[in-house]
C-alpha cells in the first residue's frame, strides 16, 4: 500500500461508492466537413451523435465498438480534450447534492475547473506518441505534480519514486528517457502519470492494444490492484472484447456514434440483444469456444458517419433486420455506390424526403435494370418489404419506403438497454 | 481440418533448419534468431506465435532473403524449400539423397541462391503479406499499377501471347511490346505505342494485364475492382487495403505464403472477415501459409499446427489441439494463462513475471529460465533440445526430456 497519505485519498474514500461521478447526457460532437475556394461547411461528420451515461464511483465501464464509431472522440469529450458540439458532461467536484446544472464542465468556475481537470486523467493508446521524448522519467511524471502545485524539489522526487514503486517501477528509472524504456514499461509510466493527482477517474483509451498477451496482462492486473487500492473509476476504451469482460463491470457498445447496446457486462456476454454487439462478440476469437466452428463474419462495411442511416443506424449490415429498421432512399444509393454498372447510366435523383424519390436514367433500359436489382434478393428482404412504391415510368423510377419512428434505448431490466426493435423478444 | 486426422503426413514443402540470424549492436552481437528449426507441410497453415521481439517477423524474412544484411548476419542454418511440380533433385535424379532430403524433388536453400533465382521465387512460388498495408503499399502508384507489377514480372509470357507476340517472332514491333511487358521501356516505346503498328497489339496487352489485375482483386471479394484498380492506397479502407495485399499475394498462384500479422492492425469485424477470405483461399488452392502472429487465439481457430516461439528458439511445436490442450512447455503454459477469459478475477490474471531476456550473446541455457515457475538447476549450461513427447508434438524443456549429465556441471555454476 502507499507509504505516504495523500490528503485526497481520505477525501475520495469518504464519498460512496455507487455515486454517480461523471453523468454525459445527450452528448453531440459533429465535426464540420469544408471544402471549396471558401472553405464553406457542406456536412457534418457526426462522430457522437446523442450519447447518454453514467460512470459511478470505484466501477469500470469498458466502451467497445469498431474504429471509427466514435469511442475515442467520447473520451475526449469525457477528459475534456475537446468541447462537445452540444449536450453536456457533468462531474461530481464534492459540491454535494446530486448532479446539476452547475457541476457542467465547460460551464465551472475556475476552481471546480481545477478539481475537475486534477480528477481526471487520461492514458493513451500510443505510449511512444504521448511520452515526451525529450524529458526524463522524474519530469513527465512529475508535471502534474509541479502544475497543481503539490510538490517541489527533493519532496517531488520522493513522491515520483513513489509513484513509480507503485506501478512497479523504481528510483533506478528516474533519470531515464521514454525510449531507454519497453512498451509496457511506458505503459506504466503514463498510469504512473495519471495516478500522480490521485484522480477519482482515468479513461484509459486502448491502453493494452500495443502490448504483448504477456505484458497486458501485467498491465491489466496493476489496473485492477490500484483500483482497489483506491477506488478508482475506469473508463475503459477498447476494441478488445475480452479484456472488456476482464476488466468493466459495465459494457457500453457504440455503433456509428450511437449507443446501441450497454449494461452490467456479464448480462452482455451471456444475453447480448443488439445484433451489432451479438456480430462483435461472435467475431472475437476465444480460448474457449468451439476451434472447428466457422468465424462470424459481419458484412458490408460502416457507412458514411457523414450521411448516417435513418432509424437503427445498423439496418444496412444487419442480419435481421426488419421493414420497421429506416430503410430509405439513401440505401438505395449505397446500393448504386457499390456498384458501377448501375451507376453509370444515372442522370439525376430528385428526392422529395428521406423516403421517397425519383431517379432518373439514360435509359429505360436501365431503370428496368435498377427495378429489377431492387425487387431480387441482391437487396435485403426486409428493405423490398418496406418498399411501397416501385414503379418505372419511361426512363424514371419512383420509390418510396414505409416510415419508421426511431429506435431508442429500450429498457430490458437491471439496467440492461439496447436500441433494438427485436431487444426483448429474440434470445 | 485438423493435421491430426491425416495419419501420413504430407510431404513438406518447405524446412528451417537450424536458423541463425544475429544482429550486430553497440553492446553485441543480439542472437535475435538462434537456432530455429521447423518445417511446413504441404497445403496446410502453421501458426508461429510469440511476444515482440523473440524474432518470429525476422524468422518469416528469411524465406524472401528481405533480412538487410548487414546489420542482420545470418550466421547459420538452412531453409529449405521444393516449389510444386518442380524438377527432380539434380544431385540423385529423383531418387532422394540428402540435399532433398529423401524426397527427391528440387530442394533449394533460400538463404543460398543468387539474387536472380531469388527474384523468380519472390511473388511467384513465395509470396508475403505484411502487417501494415498502409506500408507495405507504394501511396504514389495506383493499385493497378502495383498490382500488375507482379504479372509483368512473373507472367509477361501470358501477356505477349495475349497481343499475338509469338517465343520467336523478332522484329521491332515484336521487341518493343516485349520491352514493355518485361517494364524495360523506355520514352520512344511510350511514344511510339499511340501509332499503329503498335497501337493494335499493345493496347491488347494492356487489356490482358487489367483482366488479370481485374481477377485477381475479384477473388478477394473487392466490390467493384476496376474502380479499386484506378484509386490510390490511401483512398481505400484498412480492411480494403489488406485485400489488395492479398489479392497482390495471391496473384501468381504462389506455393507458400508468408502471413505476417495481417490483420493485427484491423478491427475485430474486419478481422474476422479477412481471416475468412484466407482459409478459403488456402483451402481452395491448397497453398502452404506461415502464419507469424502473437494473438493465440486467433491461431487456435485459423491454423492447423503451432510452433511458440520464444527469445529466437522454438520453445514447443504440435497441432493445434496438442499444443493448447496439452501445453507442455512452462511458456506456452504462461502464456495461455494470461489471456483474459470468462471466471478469471480482475486483478488475478496469470501473468508471467520479468520481461524478455536480452539477447546479447547469451550464455547456453534454456532462454525462459529466469522468468520460468519450474525453473531448476539444470536449466542453465545447455540449451535444451526440440524433441518430441508424442507423436508430432516436440517441446525444449528439460521437464520433459532431463539432462544426463546434469550432476557435474550444475553445482558449479550455482556457486558462481
Amino acid at each position: 500500500m502507499m507509504t505516504m497519505q495523500n490528503p485526497m485519498t481520505e477525501i475520495a474514500t469518504s464519498k460512496k461508492a455507487g455515486d454517480t461521478l461523471l453523468s454525459v447526457r445527450n452528448l453531440k460532437k459533429h465535426f464540420p466537413i469544408k471544402d471549396g475556394v471558401l472553405q464553406s461547411t457542406v456536412g457534418h461528420v457526426k462522430a457522437v451523435d446523442d450519447v447518454s451515461f453514467d460512470i459511478r464511483r470505484g466501477e469500470t465501464v469498458g466502451l467497445v465498438g469498431e474504429s471509427g464509431c466514435g469511442k475515442t472522440t467520447l473520451s475526449q469529450c469525457v477528459a475534456g480534450l475537446m468541447e462537445p458540439t452540444s449536450g453536456e458532461v457533468l462531474f461530481d467536484t464534492g459540491r454535494g447534492g446530486t448532479l446539476g446544472p452547475e457541476d457542467r464542465i465547460d460551464r465551472m468556475s475556475g476552481k471546480q475547473k481545477a478539481k475537475y481537470r486534477r480528477n481526471v486523467q487520461m492514458v493513451f493508446q500510443d505510449n511512444f506518441a504521448s511520452l515526451n521524448p525529450r524529458n526524463l522519467v522524474v519530469d513527465i511524471v512529475g508535471r502534474p505534480l509541479r502544475v497543481h502545485g503539490e510538490a517541489s524539489g527533493g519532496l517531488l522526487t520522493e513522491r515520483v519514486v513513489e509513484l513509480l514503486e507503485q506501478v512497479g517501477l523504481g528510483r533506478q528509472h528516474l533519470y531515464r528517457y521514454p525510449h531507454q524504456f519497453s512498451g509496457g514499461q511506458r505503459q506504466r509510466i503514463s498510469i504512473a502519470r495519471a495516478l500522480a493527482l490521485d484522480p477519482d477517474l482515468i479513461v484509459l483509451d486502448e491502453p493494452t492494444s500495443a502490448l504483448d498477451v504477456s505484458v497486458q496482462a501485467q498491465i491489466l492486473n496493476l489496473l485492477g490492484d490500484l483500483q482497489q487500492q483506491r477506488h478508482l473509476a475506469y473508463l475503459f476504451v477498447t476494441h478488445d472484447l475480452s479484456v472488456v469482460r476482464h476488466m468493466a463491470d459495465r459494457t457500453v457498445t457504440m455503433y456509428l456514434g450511437r449507443v446501441v447496446e450497454h449494461g452490467p457486462t456479464e448480462t452482455i456476454f451471456r444475453d447480448a440483444q443488439h445484433p451489432y454487439t451479438k456480430a462483435l462478440l461472435a467475431a472475437k476469437p476465444d480460448l474457449d469456444d468451439d476451434p472447428d466452428a466457422p468465424i462470424a463474419t459481419l458484412e458490408g462495411t460502416i457507412p458514411d458517419p457523414a450521411r448516417p442511416p435513418k432509424a437503427c443506424r445498423f439496418h444496412t449490415r444487419c442480419p435481421v433486420a426488419t421493414p420497421d429498421c429506416g430503410w430509405e432512399v439513401d440505401d438505395i444509393v449505397r446500393l448504386l455506390e457499390s456498384d458501377d454498372t448501375l451507376f453509370e447510366r444515372l442522370s439525376g435523383v430528385s428526392r422529395k424526403s428521406e423516403l421517397e424519390a425519383e431517379l432518373a436514367f439514360e435509359t429505360e433500359e436501365a431503370a428496368c435494370k435498377l427495378w429489377e436489382v431492387l425487387r431480387s434478393d441482391r437487396v435485403p428482404e426486409a428493405m423490398r418489404e418496406a418498399t411501397e412504391i416501385l414503379d418505372v415510368k419511361g426512363s424514371k423510377l419512383n420509390v418510396r419506403f414505409r416510415d419508421s419512428d426511431e429506435i431508442g434505448l429500450r429498457a430490458l431490466g437491471s439496467g440492461h438497454e439496447a436500441a433494438c426493435v427485436h431487444a426483448g423478444r429474440l434470445s | 481440418m485438423n493435421a491430426m486426422n491425416t495419419v501420413t503426413p504430407a510431404p513438406r514443402i518447405a524446412e528451417v533448419k537450424g536458423l541463425k540470424v544475429h544482429f550486430q549492436s553497440k553492446q553485441g552481437r543480439v542472437h535475435a534468431v538462434d537456432g530455429v528449426d521447423f518445417d511446413i507441410r504441404d497445403g496446410e497453415m502453421l501458426g508461429l506465435v510469440g511476444e515482440t521481439g523473440c524474432g518470429k517477423s525476422v524468422t518469416g524474412r528469411c524465406f524472401l532473403d528481405l533480412v538487410p544484411q548487414p546489420p542482420a548476419d545470418i550466421a547459420g542454418g538452412r531453409v529449405l524449400f521444393r516449389p510444386r511440380g518442380g524438377k527432380a533433385c539434380p544431385d540423385c535424379s529423383g531418387k532422394g539423397c540428402e540435399t532433398c532430403g529423401g524426397t527427391g524433388a528440387e530442394t533449394l536453400d533460400l538463404l543460398n541462391i543468387p539474387a536472380k533465382k531469388m527474384r523468380q521465387i519472390r511473388g511467384e512460388k513465395i509470396a508475403m503479406i505484411f502487417q501494415d498495408p498502409g506500408k507495405a503499399l507504394n501511396p504514389t502508384l495506383t493499385i493497378g499499377a502495383q498490382l500488375s507489377e507482379v504479372f509483368l514480372q512473373h507472367k509477361s509470357h501470358e501477356l505477349l501471347e495475349a497481343a499475338g507476340v509469338g517465343e520467336g517472332d523478332r522484329g521491332w514491333v515484336a521487341g518493343s511490346l516485349r520491352r514493355q511487358a518485361n517494364q524495360r521501356e523506355g520514352s520512344f516505346d511510350r511514344w511510339a505505342r499511340r501509332f499503329p503498328p503498335l497501337k493494335g497489339p499493345s493496347r491488347r496487352l494492356q487489356k490482358a494485364l487489367d483482366e488479370k489485375v481485374a481477377a485477381a482483386l475479384a477473388e478477394t471479394q473487392i466490390p467493384n475492382p476496376r474502380r479499386v484498380m484506378t484509386s490510390y492506397p490511401h483512398e481505400l479502407s484498412g480492411g480494403m487495403r489488406q485485400r489488395v495485399m492479398i489479392a497482390q499475394s495471391l496473384a501468381c498462384d504462389p506455393d507458400l505464403i508468408i502471413a505476417d500479422e495481417p490483420t493485427t492492425a484491423l478491427d475485430v469485424t474486419i478481422q474476422a472477415r479477412i481471416l475468412d477470405l484466407i482459409k478459403m483461399l488456402q483451402a481452395k488452392r491448397r497453398t502452404s501459409v506461415l502464419y507469424i502472429s502473437h494473438d493465440l487465439s486467433l491461431v487456435r481457430k485459423v491454423c492447423d499446427r503451432v510452433a511458440v516461439m520464444y527469445a529466437g528458439r522454438i520453445a514447443e511445436v504440435g497441432t493445434v489441439s496438442q499444443v493448447f490442450t496439452d501445453p507442455r512447455h512452462p511458456y506456452t503454459q504462461g502464456l495461455l494463462n494470461a489471456v483474459p477469459r470468462a471466471g478469471t478475477r480482475r486483478g488475478h490474471l496469470a501473468s508471467i513475471p520479468g520481461t524478455v531476456p536480452e539477447l546479447v550473446d547469451p550464455p547456453p541455457a534454456c532462454r525462459f529460465v529466469d522468468r520460468c515457475p519450474k525453473a531448476m538447476a539444470q536449466c542453465r549450461g545447455a540449451d535444451p533440445q526440440l524433441l518430441p513427447v508424442t507423436e508430432g508434438h516436440d517441446v525444449a524443456c528439460f521437464l520433459e526430456h532431463p539432462r544426463e549429465d546434469t550432476a557435474p556441471e550444475t553445482p558449479r555454476l550455482e556457486t558462481a
